[in-house]
């Protein structure tokens, strides 16, 4: 063996190099912290199972109910059904023991929601007479629009508004619920049980399987980036990085396909996939399902009620 | 006899690449346990592959109990399905042999292909579960498994189709002990049973366990020796040449320890170092 | 870009569905064909390598930071129908297993970023990587443009959904029940946005990605199926059919007594019809006379039912053939542009 370099002693910094203020690594923490929330469900498994009788169900119960009672708040017009809606939906949560932080997605769909549709509640987007006026231009011009006489909140901005945002977050609560409630692979299983082409679907279940994997590569890339930061390398240089990052982790999906490939192939596979029976549906796996139907009944005329 | 595999004039090489096997030719009688081994990039990995039907060679031909192992002997029955029900393949990734859902579908996928009935399945599939001990992770996905469980799944998901071959791509890479040591009784018991076992290692230490018959590859890809484990691992110089160990390894009857590098240091098991033209000592 | 649930109406979105489906089974078959038993497998991967893409957060500059959706990348390695099929899953694992982005939109999700905007930029890619020499600084700027293109196309195109949405639905009092913004606002606002910030973001992510698997030695080349010299004879014998069966449309005409077709009246038959013809009318009729007036010489309507019909046959041999021409001297004008290229 070559003998240790002269500057290789313990913590011998170069003559004349100041230390350099740490940079800002929020980016980085931000996009760890959502692939780590990613990773959560598709690897935390059965250790600590929930058992409760939403978690029980048939997961095609569960998709059915979930799918129909989304599809009926888009059907839905009146804010009464709307909020009834996602009561329903967060009860729901409630009763399965769902942690909130499963349902800060449905929050962040409100709160943007109520964002992009603030400015139908206005006057000049949705008619109607005044509410709360906020701005009297008082008929003057800006550039090359004419002002009206004044910008107000109004009763049937304020009614388009909230339908979206109600019937936004019901939805998003309806989804929030079942991704909760249901283990992922069991999840996707249970769209094969009810139909959909069996190709298609053994694609979905081996997209879930290697998404675990590269998004553990990806955490990689990213954790090693985060121990090497000192400072900010500059946009160009960051892109790189990124582009580095993509592409690692294309060629690591395209041996792994190749190597999945032959095992398969290893196994018999020809090309026509055969997968195993599904179990039948419980007692509670029906009562599931009906008590979805009565809800979606129930709203839908609640709905048709009133005005 | 015809031999199991008969292996003759293979020479391979990825597209647009050098060549990683380079003129091998062996047979392997039924019932045998043979060991590939030879440093990373010898070619052993790609050698089982090869084995297995999964590429054909650029030149030269392998060949299953007299068969030639060609895409259309593969795409035909019955000879293609029995091919793959008689002869298992335990890849060294094993992300990439548990490709479903759960174990439970990991352990169903070969039968199925096979077309065999739900309750032959099921029986299979539960009492693979419990030779391997891992029935506890029936309904688990496979992300959630640790390197062991995933080895044990995998072994698992061949042995449901009861092959009569083995070829194992370093299949203690990176095992917990009690996983390794469950490994190995399993291939000792099915080996006594008649299972023929082809195993690429660089790892040594497995042989005694894993094989009565060891071919080296160097790396130049080739066959340099071919023989009984004993006399091929006695060749201390061949597996320095090899790269399979280096010079501060010393053989101990059939193993072989592997030390750091440092000169002055008390062994106490009592045998020398073997350097470079020492004599190996007797036993 | 991500459309949630609720904002389109079932007008919209079981229409989107309906037009998915077909392109979903068009897709698949496709990569069966290119890929064989791998097919399963590669796809697999594709959406998750699709969906990881959508996590990495670019940096932009000014501090920001914004995500790519990969779409072009994907369709620039692997081949448009292989991006349909990716990105859809990718959608779609992410609306079920995360509840990140509609359940009922995500087929008109899919139309968006797994169809419209794969196919905009890869064509684009194309179109711009095969003119001239092909070195890898142009098939990376052909891949930025491709990049930005796709993704402004799928802007576009959710803001073209969003925006109709007060036109479809509305309730007794005429309020807007879904997406409360008109097309005047909704495509200038998705419009804005993509064209001055997240198109560039994707061009990067797409060309430098592109860049870095190209320096680093990954096999490139798109698979494409070739086209199988049955389907060609199918369709030929389906055009000779077709034009063989054109003059049923003036017997079937002439039987049942129909005059010209709603909407496409002449300038004579509209001015009959409404009483008076538009000043706009008016001084575009004459602007360009047709070498083959409806089907036929002047005065072919008049003459014997036999005559005209072979009239209209004779017109659909003359549309078929300037058809097939215009299409062959297209495909020899790229491919010659093609052949010019060297993989570098």
């Amino acid at each position: 063996m070559t003998a240790l370099p002269e500057w290789l002693r313990l913590d011998a910094m170069p003559p004349g190099t100041p230390p350099r203020a740490p940079a800002g690594n929020r980016a980085l923490a931000r996009t760890l912290s959502a692939i780590g929330r990613a990773l959560a469900p598709l690897v935390c498994d059965a250790g600590s199972p929930r058992v409760g009788p939403i978690e029980d169900a048939d997961p095609r119960a569960k998709l059915v109910a979930a799918a129909g009672l989304i599809v009926v708040a888009t059907l839905l017009h009146g804010l009464p059904a709307l909020a009834a809606c996602l009561a329903l939906a967060l009860g729901i949560a409630a009763f399965a023991g769902v942690p909130a932080r499963r349902l800060a997605p449905v929050a962040a769909v409100a709160l943007a929601s109520a964002l992009v549709v603030l400015p139908a509640t206005l006057n000049v987007v949705s008619g109607g007479a005044p509410f709360l006026t906020v701005w009297r231009p008082a008929r003057g011009t800006l550039g090359p629009w004419r002002l009206p006489e004044a910008v107000a909140v109004t009763r049937e901005g304020l009614l388009v508004a909230g339908r979206i945002v109600l019937r936004a977050a019901a939805c998003a609560a309806l989804a929030a619920v079942l991704a909760a409630t249901t283990r992922p692979h069991r999840l996707l299983g249970g769209l094969r049980a009810l139909g959909l082409p069996q190709g298609f679907v053994m694609v979905l279940a081996m997209t879930e399987r290697y998404l675990a994997v590269l998004l553990q590569a990806a955490r990689e890339l990213h954790l090693a980036r985060l121990a090497r930061t000192v400072s900010a390398l500059g946009v160009r240089r960051e892109e790189a990085w990124v582009a580095a990052g993509v592409g690692a982790v294309f060629r690591r999906s395209r041996a792994l396909a190749e190597e999945v490939a032959l095992a398969m192939a290893a196994r018999g596979f020809v090309g026509e996939v055969r997968l195993l029976r599904p179990a039948r549906w419980r007692g509670r796996d029906w009562a599931l399902a009906a008590g979805a139907v009565a809800a979606a009944a129930a709203l839908l005329l609640i709905d048709r009620g009133a005005p | 006899m015809t031999p199991l595999f008969a292996v003759s004039g293979v020479r391979f090489a990825y597209a647009g690449q050098p060549p990683c096997l380079d003129g091998i030719s062996f047979e392997v009688p039924v019932g045998e346990r043979l060991a590939l081994v030879g440093a990373n990039g010898s070619g052993k990995s790609t050698l089982l592959h090869l084995l297995d039907g999964l590429y054909a060679p650029s030149e030269g031909s392998v060949a299953y109990l007299g068969t030639a192992l060609s895409q259309r002997a593969l795409s035909s029955a019955p000879f293609g399905p029995r091919f793959r029900q008689q002869v298992g393949f335990l890849f060294q990734n094993s992300d990439a042999q548990l490709f479903c859902p759960t174990v439970e579908e990991e352990l169903a996928f070969g039968p199925l292909q096979m077309g065999w009935g739900a309750d032959e399945v099921a029986r299979r599939i539960e009492e693979a579960l419990a030779l391997l001990e891992i029935g506890r992770l029936r309904g688990r996905a496979p992300a959630a498994l640790s390197a062991g469980e995933k080895k044990r799944v995998a072994l698992a998901s061949l042995l449901v189709l009861a092959p009569s071959v083995l070829l194992l791509d370093e299949p203690t890479a990176g095992l917990d002990p009690r996983s390794q040591s469950l490994l190995l009784e399993i291939l000792e018991a099915l080996h006594a049973r008649g299972l023929t076992l082809v195993t690429a290692t660089h790892d040594l230490t497995l042989l005694p366990h894993l094989a009565d018959r060891v071919i080296v590859l160097s790396e130049e890809h080739r066959v340099v020796a071919d023989g009984e484990a004993g006399p091929v691992l006695a060749d201390t110089d061949l597996l320095l040449a090899v790269n399979l160990i280096h010079a501060h390894s010393h053989r101990h009857g059939r193993l072989v320890h592997s030390h750091p590098h440092r000169h002055v240091v008390a062994h106490d098991h009592g045998h020398d170092s073997v350097a470079g033209g020492e004599e190996p000592p007797e036993g | 870009m991500h459309i949630p649930d609720g904002y389109l109406g079932p007008q919209t979105y079981l229409p989107a569905w309906g037009a998915m489906a077909p392109l979903w089974s068009l897709a698949s078959s496709r990569l069966r064909r290119t890929l064989s038993f791998r097919q399963l497998p590669m796809t697999a991967l594709a959406a998750a390598f699709t969906f990881v893409v959508m996590m990495f957060s670019v940096p932009l500059p000014g501090g920001t930071s914004g995500h790519a959706v990969g779409s072009v990348l994907v369709a620039v390695l692997l081949g448009p129908w292989a991006a349909v099929v990716a990105v859809s899953l990718a959608l779609a694992v992410q609306a079920l297993l995360f509840g990140d982005g509609g359940i009922t939109a995500l087929a008109a999700n899919c139309l968006t970023m797994a169809v419209a905007m794969p196919f905009s930029g890869w064509w684009t890619y194309r179109l711009l990587a095969r003119t001239g020499r092909a070195t890898l600084r142009r098939r990376q700027a052909a891949a930025a443009a491709g990049g930005y293109v796709g993704v402004n196309v799928a802007a576009l195109a959710t803001g073209v959904l969003l925006g109709i949405q007060p036109h479809l639905a509305r309730d007794a009092a005429g309020r807007p029940l879904y997406c409360p913004f008109g097309l005047r606002a909704a495509v200038p606002a998705m419009a804005v946005a993509h064209l001055l910030v997240v198109g560039f973001v994707e061009a990067a992510v797409t060309a430098l990605a592109l860049a870095w698997l190209e320096r680093t030695g990954a096999a490139l080349e798109t698979p494409e199926a070739p086209p199988s010299r049955g389907a060609l004879r199918r369709l030929a014998i389906a055009v000779a059919a077709l034009v063989l069966a054109s003059p049923l449309g003036l017997i079937a005409a002439a039987r049942f007594g129909a005059g010209t077709a709603w909407g496409e009246w002449s300038a004579g038959e509209l001015a009959r019809i409404a009483g008076r013809l538009p000043a706009g009318f008016q001084r575009l009729a004459p602007l360009w006379r047709a070498p083959l007036p409806d089907y036929g010489p002047a005065g072919a309507e008049s003459s014997t039912p036999g005559a005209h019909a072979l009239w209209y046959l004779l017109s659909a041999v003359v549309g078929v053939a300037a058809v097939a021409a215009a299409a062959y001297a297209l495909r020899r004008l790229i491919a010659r542009k093609g052949r010019d290229d060297r993989p570098a």
